[in-house]
């Protein structure tokens, strides 16, 4: 129990020996102007305080020393003005270095990350959590605008005489302290303000903008790009913390307004701020519409005369506006609302966090990087991490797959604007730069990569592992397709190769189908995602095959174990045995597949993307129809287009549901903004499926109760074409 | 009869929980009722759409059609609701069974009309 009656939440004995150590560590003199001096035994003490976090806190998983100390204002009192002390130039002191690196090997625990790990969870978790969380906040503020000295750089200048030796000669050691090190400058570029919470401290001191600058000015960047460049030679356990750093830097940035000059960055804004307001005005007038025109006491009813002599009653004036309206009225007074199951915390979206917005210095230092890093990291990094990942090394965490398809992704599109800025800039000049700077994601070990883990994923229910794998894949298609387009024959040529090699594996057709017919509730990020990946699939693949009329597919088929010994005795088998791709060396399982090659018919292709599944989950996309960029409501216009009018399965389109939603997009009361420019797009679409509707009404009755209900695909082949299919009959 | 003494702490309590009514739900057997689907066919004859260059005021008129028989068969639901009742109610055989009854009825009257017209 403290003085005051309230008992205190850490148990008062380690209250006391953390106070007692910090104030043994040191302190600011009375005299010399207020430097820092150290206690006559720091260097114990740090290292006791690193005991106690160790064999405390970690080892009976709590939190009780992280809290105290955090109240004792240890990096801030004492830490940082340590570091200080250790001028930039003074290499030699074998004392303050070893001090320097005892600092470090307190700050690291005390910024790692916090799980929320719901089994490993216990009380003191949900009691210091939410304090440590804002303790990590103040924490990275002060050590990235530390104005006395350049911690992060310290940082850097602890690990250098273990950096210098080449990598067979370090001892565990040297190689824990580059460790550490890389930790730390993880642990800076990734805290941020914990979502749900109103940070109330100066938010232009943490932000994303703020830590690039802090890392641009004190040289981390170069150290990043010296270790990436390095990878596979001097440097190799080290691949997946060099990608942690840049993932955590670089994530939900957009690759448009990175690329833009500042007059560029100037005017994008403004015209932002037009749309906007444009957008804003056209939902007010809307709104005045339909709004009353006299005050909300002047008591309009109204009676609605209906079929079988009912009559329904309305208040309100915008009740007399028309029958649309009414209805909606008449929706609106209703309260019921279905029962539905709770929506599952997704504890993955912290990682992801919200989109990434950067001043204008910011933006051109990390440009800077991030052409440097393409230029001279991006191969080794990457072909190293994906080594890595394959042989599925110890240091390798679940979500550094993740991290790696995103980069993957995010450093295509870059490298690809780039190129595009720089074909933009100079017309005439031939003098574009190949794409061998990205070529190390493009081999055919990267491809089994991505395959394998896209099955994984999937299976595993990995939904957000499975959207950056899939946004890594699309990235990799519009690479290849603009390799195919940029008019360099060996670009071209490795381009036909790469596009060969990604579609003769039917397996891929029938995961990509899969995925997106069996979408469920993943999110947004994810049905984006997986839409945009279909998209360009399906539109690459067609190109694809226009030009290569016979190309060749590897189809597996699924036979019976013995069936499939029979017809190998008859010798009329000519498939050989699939290798099977995951580990689980299953006999039986190999046994039972066979594959063989197979002409690639699209138009069979094609059809796998008319079922109900696939036609919901597009549909569910284009409920955020508001809140959508032009090449997403490209992106479903193209999809609905290729449904009803190129596979003349619109039936598929006639459900009341999605009829609603059509209707409502161009002349509900939430309509797409007609200045946009894909509305006079959508607006045909619609139309000419509303006429194709009525017409098949027409045609045939029954559809008005069809119009009800999910169809099967026969039901909709009779209703299409108004016979029964022809099965094919197997062989 | 004994007077009640002081506060009724005495009197017993009944704790036995009493039955909910239950909820209505929009299922197979509602939808199948005479409110339900058949009421929609037999409406369905005097829905008039003007056709082409008329889609989006045939889309409204059809929109509050299907509406209006909704929320004679289920008030309490709303429209998008309700439709997403009744697409879930359609999976379940007995519903099946009767789309494809009603669809075979259309086809005979559709190859009835071939007939008529070799």
């Amino acid at each position: 129990e403290l003085s005051d009656g309230t008992t205190d939440i850490v148990h008062p004995e380690v209250r006391a020996h953390i106070s007692s150590l910090v104030a043994a560590l040191g302190g600011a003199s009375t005299e010399d102007d207020g430097r820092y001096h150290l206690g006559d035994d720091a260097l114990e003490v740090l290292r006791d305080i690193k005991r106690w976090i160790r064999f405390y806190d970690e080892k009976t998983n709590r939190m009780d020393v992280a809290r105290c100390i955090h109240e004792a204002n240890l990096i801030e009192g004492d830490l940082l003005p340590i570091l200080a002390t250790w001028p930039e130039n003074a290499t030699d002191s074998k004392y303050k270095s070893r001090i320097a690196l005892a600092c470090f090997e307190i700050m690291v625990p005390l910024t790692w990350p916090m799980e929320r790990d719901k089994e490993r969870m216990t009380i003191n978790h949900h009691r210091h959590m939410p304090v440590l969380e804002l303790a990590q906040v103040q924490y990275k503020m002060a050590m990235i605008n530390f104005d006395e000295a350049r911690i992060l750089h310290a940082a850097v200048r602890t690990a250098l005489p273990s950096l210098a030796l080449p990598a067979s000669d370090r001892a565990a050691r040297d190689q824990g302290i580059i460790k550490l090190v890389l930790f730390f400058l993880r642990n800076m570029a990734m805290i941020a303000p914990p979502p749900n919470v109103q940070y109330e401290g100066d938010e232009t001191q943490i932000s994303r903008s703020a830590t690039i600058d802090a890392f641009s000015y004190q040289d981390i960047f170069l150290f990043l790009l010296t270790l990436a460049s390095n990878m596979g030679d001097d440097f190799r356990t080290e691949d997946t913390a060099v990608m942690e750093i840049i993932y955590h830097l670089i994530k939900r940035v957009d690759i448009e307004k990175l690329f833009m000059t500042e007059q560029q960055a100037h005017k994008a804004k403004a015209h932002e701020l037009t749309s906007l307001m444009n957008k804003e005005s056209a939902m007010l007038k809307a709104y005045t519409r339909n709004g009353p025109t006299r005050h909300n006491r002047f008591g309009t009813m109204i009676w609605v005369k209906r079929e079988d002599g009912k009559m329904s009653s309305l208040s309100g004036q915008d009740a007399l506006a028309d029958t649309t309206a009414r209805n909606l009225k008449m929706d609106k007074n209703k309260v019921f609302k279905p029962p539905r199951r709770t929506k599952k915390e997704n504890k993955d979206e912290r990682d992801l966090g919200p989109p990434a917005k950067l001043n204008a210095r910011a933006t051109g230092q990390l440009r800077s990087f991030v052409e440097e890093f393409l230029d001279s990291g991006f191969n080794p990094l990457f072909s190293h991490v994906r080594k890595t990942i394959d042989r599925e090394a110890s240091h390798v965490m679940q979500y550094h797959r993740r991290q790696f398809f995103y980069l993957v992704a995010w450093f295509l599109e870059a490298e690809r604007t780039r190129q595009k800025l720089k074909r933009d800039s100079r017309k005439s000049n031939d003098d574009v730069s190949s794409f061998s700077l990205v070529a190390g994601v493009l081999n055919q070990e990267m491809f089994i990569t991505l395959n394998k883990a896209m099955n994984e994923a999937y299976e595993y229910k990995d939904w957000h592992e499975l959207a950056a794998v899939m946004r890594c894949f699309t990235q990799i298609l519009l690479t290849v397709q603009e390799m195919i387009e940029s008019g360099r024959e060996d670009d071209e040529e490795i381009a036909e190769n790469v596009l060969s090699r990604l579609f003769y594996e039917e397996s891929t057709h029938d995961i990509i189908a899969n995925i997106v017919r069996t979408y469920k509730d993943q999110g947004f990020y994810y049905l984006d995602a997986a839409t945009e990946l279909v998209h360009h699939f399906l539109r690459i693949l067609e190109a694809y095959s226009k030009q290569n009329a016979d190309m060749q597919v590897r189809s597996r088929k699924r036979t019976r174990q013995k069936k499939n010994k029979d017809q190998q005795q008859q010798g009329t088998e000519d498939g050989v045995l699939a290798e099977e791709n995951d580990d689980s060396a299953n006999d039986d399982e190999t046994a039972e597949r066979t594959s063989k090659e197979r002409k690639f018919d699209f138009q069979r292709f094609a059809a796998r993307f008319t079922p109900q599944g696939v036609v919901d989950t597009f549909v569910k996309f284009t409920r955020f129809y508001q809140d959508m960029d032009d090449s997403q409501l490209k992106r479903v216009h193209r999809f609905f287009y290729r449904l009803a009018f190129k596979q003349e399965m619109s039936v598929m389109l006639f459900r009341v549901d999605i009829i609603h939603l059509l209707y409502n997009m161009i002349k509900g009361p939430e309509a797409l903004d007609k200045g946009s420019g894909m509305f006079k797009d959508w607006e045909e679409l619609v139309k000419q499926i509303l006429r194709k509707c009525f017409k098949k009404i027409e045609q045939r009755p029954e559809l008005i109760i069809e119009m009800l209900f999910s169809k099967l695909q026969s039901t909709a082949f009779f209703l299409e074409y108004g016979y029964e299919k022809q099965t094919a009959s197997k062989k | 009869k004994e007077p009640p003494s002081g506060l009724g702490i005495e009197e017993e309590v009944s704790v036995q929980k009493r039955v909910r009514v239950p909820n209505v739900k929009l299922d197979e057997e509602r939808l199948l009722g005479p409110a339900g689907i058949p009421k929609l066919r037999k409406r369905a004859a005097g829905l008039k759409l003007k056709g082409k260059g008329h889609e989006f005021s045939d889309a409204s008129r059809l929109l509050s059609f299907y509406q209006l028989w909704l929320d004679d068969l289920f008030p309490k639901a709303r429209f998008l609701d309700a439709l997403a009742m009744v697409e879930k109610a359609g999976h379940k055989k007995a519903l099946v069974t009767a789309r494809d009854g009603w669809i075979n009825e259309g086809r005979s009257k559709a190859s009835h009309d071939d007939d008529d017209e070799l």
